[in-house]
């Protein structure tokens, strides 16, 4: 197995575009199990550890620039204000340990339908930046996930970094499992409130073959809030618009029976997850008076 | 044995005192070496090759591309392997025979240069086999079900009196296959040195790895040494020899080298043991008053061919545990296909009382009593079983103090009653029972002209600190500080003694390490105190002390309480506090006593909520076998947990009056979890784990939410 270390960022790109089967490896938490279970021998790996500028982090006037391989431990720490639903769905990742060495590129690069990151991120709304000898694009983080473990980059593609919008109100994430550490989610659900724009996010993790936002709730989340005038008067969201919302969450779902649990305690769950979250980020905004015109 | 035949330890510090582990430093900075970390000049690496089948015959072992890896060394298989004695294991019996009894047995083993090349090979062996159709399922109506000599035992007239009774409980509980998983895998490094063999090995008892490893070489015993001096954990996984060491060893013979072999995680479950699933019917007739006047515990389980003679015996504490005139217990066995199970934690005792302090909490409720009244209820005089006195019995006690401690005194029993926002809370309760057995023990004292002892005794610390509380009991018999004495254990080179398993080392060794420092210590005398220029040496063994007629029942005893919270939107139970008050003689180091004691209750509290297993009918093997798919309970679930003991004397045990305290706490956790979740949801768990899904599907079905 050769073991490539690029110095910076350009010859992280050559060596992609000599080697488009070599597998990146940046905190290796991924990639390291799969090695270890036999489940991939490459001939090559590329470390990205000796690229500075992917552990480097930005914040712009409406969003931040995250380096692909800023681990969790770090998002935790000194992004929670910006990007709080990210920051809250880092917490539930792994162990310390994992949170030192893992981040949000080496989760994309997996693409896993169980990945934390995947809700805040949609939910947030986020642009995937990746680069290649032949140029950059940056792709809609709806777009980048294209299957069961697929991603949209091409074989001679590298991570950059990943866009995120900085948050303009509460976010939320939660995720059920079987113990309270250390789990791969059954299901999990990011929500985030855009009070400026009157507009709400979804993300949807381990409901479905990729992660996904759940389009008709959020439409529908956002007339009913509208219509009842409840961004001006910070009022309780009534019961039934939350009951709506959980259901149009959960038809945006497509689960499947595994160990982990059964289709349709996911659809229960991911219902739960959407009230709960609702519930919370509703409650901080008629508290915070994020943005809100006085009533 | 009684209580006359041996003197006690004289009881005062440093006996008693919470002394850190000697061997801590050495652990956290990792100079403690373990099995894997020698590595003798010229030492070669070893993989196994697990077989691919259930059943079967190996009909060809392809080794070209595994031969032509750069590093290769040799493909032993059962065509060209050493043949080997017969140690009366039949899973030590490596490579022997073309004959696959399991899925994952070893049919192969590449040995290499280095591990990365190892790994290569073993993946390049192509293993050619015909399968045969397995048998994986055990059913109540399995036709190779039998019940094994001793495994029944009956009093008075069951079938009457359970016919005859008020009020009857008939359950039946169901726990899956459980694995072991001690943090350092299984690993052994060996090494022929003209005829003698060295092995390094990870286990808890090294004479019995001696022992086997003559055999099946064919060696004198003395022939042969094996060093486990610091041992990652084993929870009964190390407490037979592996087929680990026995590939190490012959690997070496081939290759003419040392050879190293760690298991990988994921061939734990399928060599090294693991706790065999049961199914368990536990039927209580009582009366309304909740006297239990009979009890019947039957148990169906399962073994493999290479170990016809093993079972869970879930029944064993039933016999003892409650007063009852009409008894019966019943375990069945039926041979499977499947890898061999083996001790874990508490095998049998574990198992057992989740199901009967099941049953007896739903007793409680049927009888609209106080568990712990219930249980006092039936508190019986002596061992209802063999008619013999209890050496001491505090279980009464342990649930009382428990009780105050825990706040059970303003428990509402009533179910499903106690809501905080969208949790249900409850609290539940279960005893704690385990054998305080002793075993013979053989040690030797020192003592140097210059000052100074050096107690030696093949005693095995697999964590549990057992070097450090060995030192305790010699310095208390020498009347000196742990400081100024040197132990040594951990190898076969020094004075024989039994394993580290069925909470009866610190009994058995201290009782040895006791006898040969009181000798010294009145050879000393002899001496008028001065120790001659040669120094002083004692060497003792207690068979005899140990031989006389057994007159008593001797058992340790506990209670645990739990408090659950289950989340009635998702099914999620969590353990917000637990409770475990034992009697469990005099407690030697409160330090590490409580660490095994807090450990064996998160173990069981894993059991309750999280640890669960499949035998996977299509494949004959387990899949949950690496730690990301089989889920101990981590850090974030053990909330407040709390361990206290009872000062119990008892006079009849040892000479330090101790009984073990390595699997008691293990014992009934899990069914005071599933009581607790019965009194917050009103639902019963009767299949372990309690997991999300099935507890809401429950709730939802029985109207609670
Ligand atoms: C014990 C344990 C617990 C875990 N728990 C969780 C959990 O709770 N939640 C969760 O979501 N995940 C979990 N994971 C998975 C893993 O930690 C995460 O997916 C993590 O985000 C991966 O980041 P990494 O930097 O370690 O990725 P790596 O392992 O280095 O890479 C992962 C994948 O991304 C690719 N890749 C990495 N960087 C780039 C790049 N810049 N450009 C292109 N491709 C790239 C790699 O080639 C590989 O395919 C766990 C893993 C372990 C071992």
């Amino acid at each position: 197995m050769e073991f490539l270390r690029p110095a910076d960022w350009t010859e992280a790109l050559a060596a992609k575009a000599a080697h488009p089967s070599a597998v990146p490896i940046a905190g290796g938490t991924d990639v390291m199990v799969e090695i270890n279970f036999g489940l991939r021998r490459p001939d090559a790996l590329i470390d990205l550890n000796r690229i500075v500028e992917l552990r480097e982090w930005e914040v712009g006037a409406d969003t931040v620039r995250l380096g692909a391989a800023v681990p969790y431990s770090r998002i935790i720490d000194e992004l929670p204000t910006e990007l709080p639903g990210l920051a809250l769905a880092a917490h539930t990742v792994g162990s310390p340990q994992i949170r030192n060495r893992g981040g949000v590129g080496g989760n994309l690069g997996a693409a896993s339908p169980a990945g934390d990151s995947h809700p805040p991120l949609l939910a947030a709304g986020a642009e995937v930046e990746v680069a290649s000898v032949r140029g950059t694009r940056r792709i809609p983080v709806e777009e980048f996930y294209t299957g069961v473990k697929r991603n949209a980059l091409a074989p001679d593609e590298l991570i950059r970094c990943v866009h995120i919008k900085r948050a303009d109100g509460p976010q939320q994430f939660s995720k059920v499992g079987t113990r309270n550490a250390m789990v791969i989610a059954v299901c999990a659900f990011g929500l985030a409130l855009h009070p400026a724009t009157r507009t709400v996010g979804t993300g949807l993790g381990s409901v479905a073959p990729t992660p996904v936002r759940a389009g008709a709730a959020e439409r529908f989340l956002e007339q009913a809030l509208d219509e009842a005038g409840l961004w001006d008067s910070g009022g309780v969201v009534p019961p039934a618009v939350a009951g709506k919302f959980a259901d149009l969450v959960v038809a945006a779902a497509n689960p499947i029976d595994d160990v982990r649990g059964t289709a349709g305690y996911r659809r229960h769950a991911l219902a739960v997850l959407a009230r709960r979250t609702l519930d919370w980020v509703w409650d901080e905004y008629r508290g915070k008076e994020w943005g809100r015109a006085c009533a | 044995m009684t209580g006359t035949t041996f003197g006690a330890v004289p009881w005062g510090p440093p006996l008693g005192e919470p002394v850190p582990r000697l061997d801590g430093r050495a652990k956290v900075t990792g100079s403690a070496r373990y099995a894997a970390d020698h590595t003798p000049a010229g030492c070669a690496h070893a993989w196994p090759v697990p077989a691919p089948v259930a059943k079967g015959t190996v009909t060809a072992v392809h080794r070209a591309a595994a031969m032509a890896e750069p590093g290769a060394l040799s493909v032993l298989a059962h065509d060209d392997a050493p043949r080997l004695g017969d140690a009366d294991d039949r899973t030590l019996a490596v490579l022997q025979s073309p004959r696959i009894a399991h899925r994952g047995q070893v049919v192969a083993l590449a040995v290499a240069e280095t591990l990365p090349a190892a790994r290569a090979m073993a993946a390049a062996v192509r293993i050619e086999c015909a399968p045969v159709p397995p048998d994986l399922e055990l059913t109540p109506e399995h036709p190779r079900l039998v019940t094994p000599e001793g495994a029944e035992s009956a009093q008075g007239d069951f079938p009457a009196a359970f016919h005859g009774a008020q009020v009857r409980i008939d359950a039946v509980y169901s726990i899956p296959p459980l694995h072991n998983h001690p943090m350092e895998p299984h690993a052994a490094t060996a090494q022929w040195l003209g005829g003698r063999l060295v092995v390094f090995d990870s286990s808890q008892g090294s004479n019995a790895v001696r022992d086997a490893l003559a055999a099946l070489f064919e060696l004198e015993p003395d022939q042969v040494s094996v060093v486990s001096e610091h041992v990652g954990g084993g929870f009964g996984a190390k407490g037979t020899p592996r087929p680990h060491v026995v590939l190490a060893a012959m690997a070496a013979m081939a290759v003419n080298r040392p050879v190293k072999l760690a298991l990988p995680r994921g061939l734990l479950p399928a060599l090294t043991g693991y706790r065999a699933s049961t199914l368990q019917r536990v039927r209580l007739g009582a009366d309304t008053e909740g006297r239990v006047r009979a009890i019947a515990h039957e148990v169906d389980t399962y073994t493999s061919p290479l170990s016809p003679d093993w079972r869970e015996r879930a029944t064993q504490p039933t016999r003892s545990l409650y007063a009852a005139p009409h008894r019966l217990t019943r375990e069945r066995v039926a041979p499977l296909d499947v890898p061999s199970p083996s001790w874990m934690r508490a095998p049998g005792e574990c198992s057992g009382m989740f199901a009967v302090e099941s049953a007896m909490d739903e007793l409680a409720v049927a009888c609209a009593m106080d568990p712990i009244e219930l249980r006092a209820r039936n508190e019986p005089d002596v061992d209802p079983h063999t008619g013999r006195p209890f050496s001491s019995r505090h279980l009464v006690e342990c649930l009382r103090a428990g009780a105050d401690r825990f706040g059970w005194a303003d428990r509402d029993p009533a179910p499903a009653m106690r809501r905080q926002g969208r949790l249900l809370i409850g609290s539940g309760v279960a005893a704690s029972t385990y054998p305080a057995e002793v075993i013979p023990s053989s040690a030797r004292a020192h003592a140097n002209p210059g000052g100074g002892f050096l107690v030696e005794i093949n005693a095995t610390d697999i964590g549990t600190g057992a070097r450090t509380v060995l030192a305790q009991i010699a310095a208390s018999t020498l009347g000196i500080g742990v400081d100024e004495l040197e132990i040594d254990i951990g190898r076969t080179d020094l004075p024989r003694a039994p394993l580290a398993g069925g909470s009866c080392g610190t009994a058995s060794w201290g009782w040895a390490v006791h006898k040969a420092c009181g000798e010294l210590s009145r050879r000393i005398d002899e001496h008028q105190g001065a120790v001659p220029a040669g120094g002083l040496t004692v060497t003792v063994d207690t068979t005899e002390d140990l031989a006389t007629d057994d007159q008593y029942t001797r058992r340790s005893f506990g209670a645990q309480f739990a408090e659950v919270a289950v989340d009635v939107d998702t099914g999620e139970a969590r353990v917000r506090r637990l409770l475990g008050v034992f009697a469990a003689g005099r407690i030697l180091n409160p330090r590490t006593a409580r660490s095994q004691l807090l450990g064996g209750m998160i173990m069981g509290l894993s059991m309750a909520l999280t640890e669960t297993s499949t035998l996977d009918l299509a494949f004959g093997d387990h899949p949950e076998r690496d730690l990301a798919s089989y889920h101990v309970a981590s850090c974030a679930d053990v909330r407040e947990i709390d361990v206290h003991w009872l000062a119990e004397e008892d006079s009849r045990l040892n000479p330090m009056g101790s009984k073990g305290i390595g699997e008691l706490g293990i014992v009934g956790t899990a069914a005071a979890v599933t009581n607790a979740i019965h009194h917050a949801t009103g639902v019963r768990v009767r299949d372990l784990p309690a997991q999300p899904d099935a507890l809401l599907e429950a709730m939802i079905a029985q109207g609670r939410i």
